[in-house]
């Protein structure tokens, strides 16, 4: 570079520096001023928040819902003794705090107010009995009538287990379990202060009066494990987690919001008003104008950063000299970095307005990377430090803390600025580019842009690709919601009958023992195999389908862009046109479902795969059997809708119809495949009904006929020939069938039921070649041949 | 002082902007860029002041090669635009003197510069309000004076009379005389027959992309035997213009 460019170069620099500087500063497009009133809206309420952390400028407490009684449930004589025996204690620590409530009375005690696990005397106990351990719902409804906000549950029989153990050791322990309101982390805290002193406090008092030896051993499982906290000499817990939590965080915020409000505004801003092309001309590199926006944009954002930050350095705390110099080398990085960014997409970015969008993801993402610094404060790994952001995050944090790690420092100072500096030279580059400097009206750059990568490049591909993979996992999920989220309301209120029974709780202890995925799925599928049974859980499934069609219907509507019901309804494959026809659809269904299940139960008998034991419904399971009954009903009808009445014209909207029997079909093999004994054969033959299924659709052109087959298929199935449906085990049958002794698990499908063995693939296949000749011979489908 | 030679220019791989177009325009004369709508005729001003670059063909200006010599043709150039593009939360003093900044002129010279300038423009009892407060042909006058502040030999002009009421073109085109007398070369496009007719010394008429005829507007005249210059314009557009299937 010659000696008169380098001169242009540093001017150049200069004069796009200062220009951030001048009175009406920033040569761009400018955000709306309520964007300004926003911000000084959030900074006032920061700034509140800060100030209560330090000064309880406002009582709180007097306005929350703060409770500090305690259920005890079941609770042993040693117990009831212990709390007596501590009772003096909390009257003597109730008299020396004074009034409760009384702003004006007490303000010395409100300004340092503390919350602490027995509330400076104020709690009771209050004693319940129940012999469900596990049922949160009573214990939540008597914390709620008792202002209550931990519940201790002591098993029955404690004092004599605990006895007991004195004698032979190798005993379990008993356990007690705490129950505590979340809403605030202040409980939290007050069940943990609880559990390390009060329980504790307990056991070595229970103890000292037997006079039983080991001391300091505790007699029992508290489930709660306390947790360990870090003991730093003469260091406040609070101040130091401030320090590496909220106050670094509070500086990004500040850098991010600062840095997105001034650097996207600068060539975006420009581009959008045309100014940009002016400065294009001018004698001045690109490298110049890169380098003065960056310098512009960093020292303008600098100014709030340190204005945010040396409160916090005067604090006598955190006030430590020697790590002043590394906060701010952090600061001047870590805005050095972001400015960089947010040039990038100010660059890319044709409008102010496109490019704050685009810079939003940036935000999140470095807000997230925040969050995980704090939740991993206290145990991070060393090498986060030599991080780029993350550095600058722990970095910050422990300087405050007063420490200040060296090579931390460097490392990830230099990473950053490597970094930044990669960013700011792709803008240098992509400056070159005309498509990123030529101001033509945005619009018409799209359209240009847009033809410019004409139809087959690889971005158009790759746009495309993209598009299609969305929609189909878009689509994916909506059968997973529908069915999740239905099943799931339906669900609880069975749980948690079934929590309040006192025989189950052995059951529910049991599922702390459950680590694995086949654990949970096999603890599932047995008490799937629980509700199967119950009355209620088969009223509630009924009523969860029939909400399913209605909710898939409505989706239909919008998705379809129907005008009324009725052609939603007709879209979805269920057209009320003739009702003589629809009736007569849905019994030829019923038969067909009917014939091709007594088929296979055939097969199985001919092979001698099962045996029939005669009549198998017993007066008392009538009730549940009639709703059974029921329940096939909407159950078939909405998994049809879901999978074929939707699914097929959904997708058939941007692919070729084979296509979508095909993946409607995976879809319906999957979403079955979850199911209890699952084996490779059963995903084979669902997707091979599936694609029957979807084959009778065509050839009918409604859902009518398989809704019925669907339904006659899983009744047959489940309650007549008592056999599994797709893993679940139907509790009332018509005929007891079982396995006989010398069955193959690959023609009957074992514990999946026959949907998972060949017999079942010999019927479908059978009646998939019936369906295919009647499609093939019918005119009217002809054209649909590769469906 | 201006050689373009053969250039090409498309936007997308099918359909072409420019289809090779040359011309050479010397010192001391106005040359006019004549067309329609579309015809390509801001692409070419975009391509000759720099901003973008020929898909393929050279251009020269003032000898110099646009790829290599850059910054040393900006001083060399003056570009205004048809759409008036100024910062409007700014002032034009203020503007000016970033400009005279970017463009390196010595300090002690800026005054004298923008005092001449604002005087002949009348901008002078304006330099001190935001841009967004003053009207459409104060703007193109103060973006007129900022564009050439660095007195470039060159100029390049892009429909410079567009929505200017009379008074301020004619002010304009007066001070495009006053520069061509002064020696400069400028280049200026526009569908304004009047303008063409009045300013250029040479003129060329660019369809679909195309120079279809090249001389002075009494050459063109006589060229295609009509009696004035836009019935001379209209019969070679028909002409040359292909029906777009």
């Amino acid at each position: 570079m010659s000696k008169k460019n380098r001169q242009s170069w540093i001017r150049g620099v200069k004069t796009i520096a200062a220009g951030f500087f001048k009175k009406h500063g920033q040569m761009g497009a400018q955000a709306p001023v309520s964007t300004f009133l926003i911000s000084v809206g959030f900074v006032a309420v920061l700034a509140f928040t800060v100030l209560s952390w330090f000064w309880w400028w406002f009582p709180y407490h007097l306005f929350s819902d703060e409770v500090y009684d305690i259920v005890v449930v079941n609770a042993p004589e040693s117990f009831i003794d212990y709390n007596q025996y501590m009772q003096k204690f909390r009257d003597k620590r109730a008299a020396e705090y004074g009034s409760r409530t009384s702003w004006f009375a007490n303000w010395g005690h409100m300004a340092y107010f503390k919350y602490h696990y027995d509330g400076y005397g104020w709690t009771r106990f209050i004693y319940k009995e129940n012999p469900a351990l596990y049922d949160f719902v009573t214990f939540g409804k008597w914390m709620r009538e008792n202002k209550a906000y931990l519940t201790v549950v002591f098993p029955e029989g404690f004092d004599e287990a605990v006895s007991a153990r004195t004698k032979d050791h190798n005993l379990p322990k008993p356990d007690i379990l705490t129950y505590y309101r979340t809403n605030s982390l202040e409980y939290t805290s007050m069940k943990q202060e609880f559990i390390d002193e009060y329980l504790h406090g307990y056991q070595d008092y229970m103890r000292n009066k037997n006079g039983w030896a080991f001391a300091n051993v505790v007699d029992s499982r508290i489930i709660d494990d306390a947790m360990d906290f870090s003991d730093f000499e003469n260091r406040n817990p609070v101040l130091d987690n401030l320090g590496r939590s909220f106050i670094p965080l509070l500086i990004f915020i500040v850098i991010l919001y600062a840095a997105m409000s001034i650097g996207t505004n600068i060539i975006a801003g420009q581009k959008e008003l045309g100014t940009f092309t002016g400065i294009l001309l001018t004698p001045i590199p690109r490298s110049a104008i890169i380098a003065g926006n960056q310098l512009g944009v960093t020292l303008k954002t600098l100014i709030p950063a340190f204005i945010f930050t040396v409160p916090f350095l005067i604090i006598p705390y955190y006030r430590n000299q020697a790590n002043f110099a590394a906060i701010f080398l952090h600061l001047i990085v870590l805005t050095l970095f972001i400015a960089s960014l947010t040039l990038l997409i100010s660059v890319i970015n044709d409008t102010v307005v496109s490019a704050q969008t685009a810079f939003l993801p940036v935000f999140l993402i470095l807000i997230a990377v925040c969050v995980t610094c704090i939740q991993n404060s206290t145990e991070r790994e060393a090498f986060y430090l030599y991080l780029p952001v993350y550095g600058q995050f722990y970095g910050i944090g422990d300087a405050l803390n007063g420490i200040t790690d060296h090579m931390g420092l460097l490392v990830s100072s230099v990473s950053t600025l490597l970094l930044g500096f990669i960013v700011t030279l792709i803008s240098e580059r992509l400056l070159h580019n005309e498509r990123y400097t030529i101001s033509i009206d945005p619009v018409t750059a799209k359209e240009i842009r847009q033809a410019r990568s004409g139809k087959h490049t690889a971005l158009n591909v790759a746009d495309k690709i993209t598009d299609n993979g969305f929609f189909i996992f878009k689509e994916m999920l909506y059968p997973l919601y529908l069915l999740g989220f239905f099943q799931l309301i339906a669900i609880i209120p069975v749980v948690i009958s079934y929590m309040r029974r006192a025989e189950y709780s052995g059951f529910i202890a049991d599922l702390k023992g459950v680590a694995t995925v086949t654990e949970v799925m096999n603890k599932t599928f047995e008490v799937l195999g629980i509700f199967m049974g119950n009355p209620l859980f088969l009223a509630l499934m009924t009523v969860a389908y029939f909400l399913m069609i209605a909710a898939c219907i409505i989706h239909s509507k919008r998705v379809f862009r129907k005008k009324s019901f009725a052609d939603t309804f007709k879209a979805c494959g269920l057209p009320f046109g003739k009702p003589s026809k629809i009736v007569k659809d849905y019994i030829l269904g019923l038969l067909a479902g009917f014939a091709m299940m007594s088929s296979v139960c055939i097969i199985l008998k001919l092979t001698g795969q099962i045996d029939m034991n005669g009549f198998g419904l017993s007066a008392n399971a009538l009730p549940v059997f009639f709703i059974n009954l029921m329940m096939w009903f909407p159950q078939g009808a909405s998994e049809e809708l879901i999978f074929r009445g939707y699914m097929i014209p959904r997708f058939e909207q941007r692919f070729k119809k084979a296509f979508c029997v095909f993946f409607s079909s995976v879809m319906f093999s999957v979403f079955h495949s979850l199911n209890a004994g699952y084996t490779p054969l059963a995903s084979v033959n669902l997707f091979l009904i599936a694609v029957l299924f979807a084959l009778i659709f065509l050839k009918t052109g409604n859902i009518w006929m398989t809704c019925a087959m669907h339904t006659a298929w899983n009744l047959s199935q489940g309650n007549i020939f008592g056999l599994q449906v797709s893993g679940n085990e139907a509790h009332a049958a018509v005929i007891n069938t079982s396995y006989s002794a010398d069955a193959n698990n690959l023609i009957t499908g074992g514990t999946f039921g026959p949907e998972g063995g060949l017999a079942v693939t010999a019927v479908t296949t059978v009646c998939m070649v019936i369906v295919i000749i009647l499609l093939c011979k019918s005119r009217d489908l002809s054209r649909n041949k590769n469906a | 002082m201006i050689k373009v030679k053969d250039i090409h220019k498309s936007y997308t791989k099918e359909t072409e902007t420019i289809k090779g177009v040359s011309f050479e325009i010397s010192k001391g004369k106005i040359f006019g860029l004549l067309g329609p709508n579309g015809a390509g005729k801001t692409t070419l001003m975009q391509i000759i002041a720099t901003l973008m670059k020929p898909t393929s063909g050279t251009i020269e200006i003032a000898g110099l090669d646009p790829a290599k010599d850059l910054l040393e043709i900006h001083r060399l150039i003056g570009f205004l635009t048809t759409e008036i593009k100024l910062d409007p939360v700014s002032t034009p003093d203020r503007l000016f003197d970033f400009f005279a900044n970017l463009y390196d002129i010595p300090k002690g010279e800026i005054k004298a510069r923008k005092e001449k300038a604002f005087d002949r423009f009348g901008i002078t009892p304006f330099a001190g309000r935001r841009i967004s407060e003053l009207s459409t042909g104060m703007k193109q006058k103060i973006s007129i004076a900022i564009s050439l502040l660095h007195e470039p030999p060159i100029i390049i002009f892009d429909e410079p009379t567009n929505g200017l009421d009379i008074l301020t073109s004619r002010q304009v085109t007066d001070y495009l005389k006053e520069l061509r007398q002064e020696g400069r070369c400028i280049v200026l496009s526009t569908h304004i027959f009047s303008v063409a007719e009045e300013l250029c010394d040479e003129v060329a008429i660019l369809v679909d992309g195309m120079i279809v005829a090249q001389g002075s507007v009494e050459e063109l005249i006589k060229m295609s035997g009509e009696k004035d210059f836009e019935d001379a314009f209209f019969k070679i557009y028909v002409e040359n213009h292909k029906e777009e299937r």
